[in-house]
């Protein structure tokens, strides 16, 4: 009997654990909405929580294999502090710099939570910032920031230096409604996250635009809100696709490869959580049979990296996770 | 424009919305009172809060755990909806259908049931009674999920009866029997909830309405003189075609959109202070096939609601006073931190939001104010009202410039009372605010000394105004 294969013929997408639990410190997360990876796996998780749970928002510092490490960062506008963290990023030499849409500034950090310094300062101006959302630092240290109600990208040095800008309000090709996310590709390529219009756009390194991938819907290659893009060593591009609630990946030419859902299964920190709570135990069985979906399933996923190993790791934000897909070449069993 | 177009359009929107600033008021003048009247009655054909936005930039707010983000959002909500009466229906339906947090201990729950408030507010109400009845959160506060085929709780069909729809009774006779109370119970039997995930480690789920028929009392009943084996569907349609629930709804609705009434228990034996209106409300109920909004139509566009009589004749609920006080000063009207503990403010004047006393709900009227919420309510207004640095406090610092080079201090006072109404105040607290005003002589902002002078000295008086008796009044 032949197979009729349709779609993909080189790739699997297997989900491989879960990290996380929804937690206001120590082993978990709360309203997370972006993190950066190291080049030891170690992941950053930047919590936004909410203003009555300022203990709340803080950066996590954990591996991918759930092993806590720290956690630094607090609500406020003193340095160090944060009002509304919205991206995070690491330099070459791997130290952390955070966005803040209300502060309107970039605050600096060694990986060890150390404050090393802060710049930006808010308007309309060449580099001037209006909530800076997303932030990616390339391989020659530009680093480049979603500047969303500007309706552009704005390029600086490391120390906040003003270096150039692409982009304006607007829905043409190369134009911005509150952008967001932010990557750059192997190829030099930059990635946008085109968020108030559905789509990604696609840009050279000085701005010239390349592409746009998307529309609005919940069908093949419509997005309802993306958030967050990473692109692979295949030049894969995976988009979270925040209110239809998936990671859709696209080929490097922005045809629809597939989607991710979410395929939880719980976490040792869960597991942690719930061990000593044997009601809570009774009760979550009853649901599960009810309702395998809610705890499986993404919900608004908001930021997706590429680790070391090629694996796609996305940060699904109201369930407090992060969820770790293996890209194999093989056929794997789902 | 003309001053009672004005004042008129200003009653409306401190009635049927949460106050509006000076400028909004004069827009709406311009559009026309039947224009709004609709505008606010079709809540559907105008673009709501941009949900999105929110989300984005408070994501929190989004199946919120905690009851104080529930509340947080409820407020912005209230400050910033363009659909003014869909939160002032929400209010008014947690008035009145009361499920508290203190028990329910699901902020997210709250939250969905303002919701459905929210949404279905102004719809029927006979659907409104079938969705309060399948709202888990109800069903939770008032034990019908323990209510059972063969172990039944009567606490919803209790209040349901009278709390709910047809009240104890109307014109000295009782609405209902022990027996009714009994029925109505038993069919309501196998109402239910679904088993939500617990709170960790992911978060709770929604909690879900579910039917289970091997829980439900299938016998015959008797319910208010009608037989046969009824379940809740019928019940409600029942209750929905009765002559109390009109009187009931028509009450509320009056004592919410025109004039303080008696507390809900002394309604079987006091009279509505105005017959005419009620019958021409409850007229609209049946007309209609209970339409919540065709009722609103009369009342909004009736003579007693339009009377200069009714206008300052009714005491701002807590939840009114902090978000119209918001509204004026223009404080909150974009997404921003810093609303948690303005949130809080009805509370402290003894409004718990999403948590009140009783299922009986708060008693209104002049029951809000005692000696310390009285203390609340001023420091409040007047905190805000008084710095000019606000936009909306701005705004009514340069109106009042630009009614002449040079104000007398009546000038002055009548100018301030006005822009911050027109609020009409008695002899005596005219007499209070034109003495201070005298004080200080009269008031020129030609130079940057006299317009900064010129603005303290309105901060300071709209701070006296928001102290007065008649500011507590809507």
């Amino acid at each position: 009997m032949s197979t009729h294969f349709f779609g993909l013929t080189d790739r699997t997408f297997e989900y491989s654990h879960s990290v996380g639990r929804n937690e206001f410190a120590g082993t978990g997360f709360r309203n997370p909405v972006d993190f950066a990876l190291d080049s030891d796996g170690v992941a950053y998780v930047l919590n936004r929580s909410y203003e009555n749970r300022p203990d709340g928002v803080r950066i996590t510092v954990c591996t991918l294999d759930e092993e806590y490490v720290t956690e630094f960062g607090t609500y406020g506008e003193e340095d160090g502090n944060f009002i509304w963290p919205s991206g995070i990023a690491l330099d070459r030499e791997e130290r952390l710099y955070v966005t803040d849409e209300w502060l309107n500034r970039v605050s600096i950090f060694t990986r060890d939570g150390e404050f090393l310094g802060k710049w930006g300062v808010g308007g309309s101006g060449d580099g001037e910032l209006d909530r800076p959302a997303g932030i990616a630092i390339s391989a020659d240290q530009t680093v480049y920031i979603t500047d969303s109600r500007n309706g552009r990208v704005q390029q600086f040095t490391l120390d906040g230096q003003y270096l150039g800008q692409f982009g304006r309000p607007g829905q043409g090709n190369g134009e911005f409604d509150l952008p967001w996310g932010i990557a750059l590709g192997q190829d030099g390529l930059v990635y946008v996250a085109d968020w108030r219009n559905d789509r990604v756009q696609v840009f050279t390194a000085d701005g010239q635009w390349q592409a746009s991938f998307g529309r609005s819907g919940s069908g093949v290659g419509e997005f309802n809100r993306p958030n967050g893009v990473a692109v692979d060593a295949d030049g894969d591009i995976c988009v979270t696709d925040w209110l239809n609630n998936r990671v859709q990946i696209l080929a490097p030419d922005g045809r629809f490869l597939t989607q991710l859902v979410g395929d939880h299964v719980m976490s040792q920190w869960g597991k942690d959580k719930l061990v000593s709570n044997p009601d809570m135990i009774r009760q979550r069985a009853l649901a599960y049979a009810n309702n395998p979906g809610y705890e499986r399933n993404f919900a608004h996923p908001c930021a997706v990296k590429i680790d070391s190993q090629g694996r796609i790791c996305v940060l699904d934000h109201t369930r407090g996770r992060i969820q770790v897909y293996n890209k194999v070449k093989e056929p794997a069993l789902v | 424009m003309a001053d009672q177009d004005v004042a008129l359009m200003a009653h409306l929107l401190r009635r049927a919305a949460f106050g509006a600033s000076r400028d909004e008021i004069e827009a709406k003048v311009a559009q026309g009172y039947d224009n709004v009247v609709e505008e606010l009655l079709t809540p559907q054909e105008r673009p709501g809060i941009e949900d999105d936005l929110l989300m984005r930039y408070q994501p929190a707010y989004h199946e919120a755990a905690a009851i104080e983000t529930n509340i947080q959002a409820w407020v912005y909500r209230m400050i910033n909806n363009p659909r003014q009466l869909q939160e002032k229906m929400a209010l008014f339906w947690h008035m009145i259908f009361c499920a508290g947090h203190s028990k329910i201990d699901s902020g997210q729950e709250m939250g969905r049931m303002i919701q459905m408030f929210r949404d279905h507010g102004m719809g029927n109400f006979r659907d409104l009674l079938y969705r309060l009845s399948t709202s888990p959160a109800m069903v939770y506060y008032l034990d019908n999920n323990e209510s059972h085929k063969e172990a039944l709780n009567e606490n919803y069909g209790r209040e349901l009866l009278e709390l709910f729809s047809l009240g104890v009774g109307k014109d000295e006779e009782f609405n209902y029997s022990e027996d009714d109370v009994k029925a109505c119970a038993r069919a309501f039997t196998g109402w239910n909830i679904a088993p939500p995930y617990p709170p960790f480690p992911y978060g709770r789920s929604p909690w879900d309405f579910r039917f289970d028929p091997a829980d439900h009392d299938d016998s015959e009943k008797t319910f208010l003189g009608e037989t046969g084996n009824l379940n809740g569907d019928d019940v409600l349609d029942i209750i929905a075609r009765q002559p109390a629930t009109a009187r009931f709804l028509a009450r509320h609705l009056y004592n919410y959109f025109v004039a303080d009434d008696v507390q809900i228990p002394a309604w079987r034996l006091t009279p509505p202070a105005d017959m005419a209106a009620i019958d021409a409300l409850e007229q609209a109920y049946f007309d209609s096939g209970y339409e919540i909004s065709a009722m609103l139509r009369v009342l909004f566009n009736s003579d007693f609601f339009k009377a200069e009589g009714v206008r300052y004749a009714k005491v701002k609920n807590p939840a009114e006073m902090v978000v119209s006080t918001l509204r004026m000063v223009g404080e909150h009207r974009e997404i921003q931190p810093g609303l948690f503990e303005l949130s809080q403010e009805p509370k402290y004047m003894g409004m718990d939001l999403m948590n009140p006393p009783t299922v009986e709900g708060w008693h209104t009227g002049r029951e809000w104010i005692d000696s310390g919420t009285l203390v609340e309510r001023i420091n409040f207004a007047s905190d805000l009202l008084g710095n000019t640095e606000l936009p909306g406090v701005q705004s009514l610092v340069d109106r009042l410039m630009a009614r002449g080079d040079t104000l007398t201090p009546d000038q002055f006072v009548e100018g301030c009372l006005d822009l911050t109404g027109p609020l009409t105040v008695t002899d005596d607290t005219l007499t209070e605010l034109r003495s201070h005003a005298l004080k200080g002589g009269d008031l020129s902002h030609g130079s940057p000394a006299e317009r900064a002078d010129f603005a303290r000295r309105t901060g300071e008086m709209f701070q006296m105004i928001a102290a007065t008796a008649e500011f507590q009044f809507e």
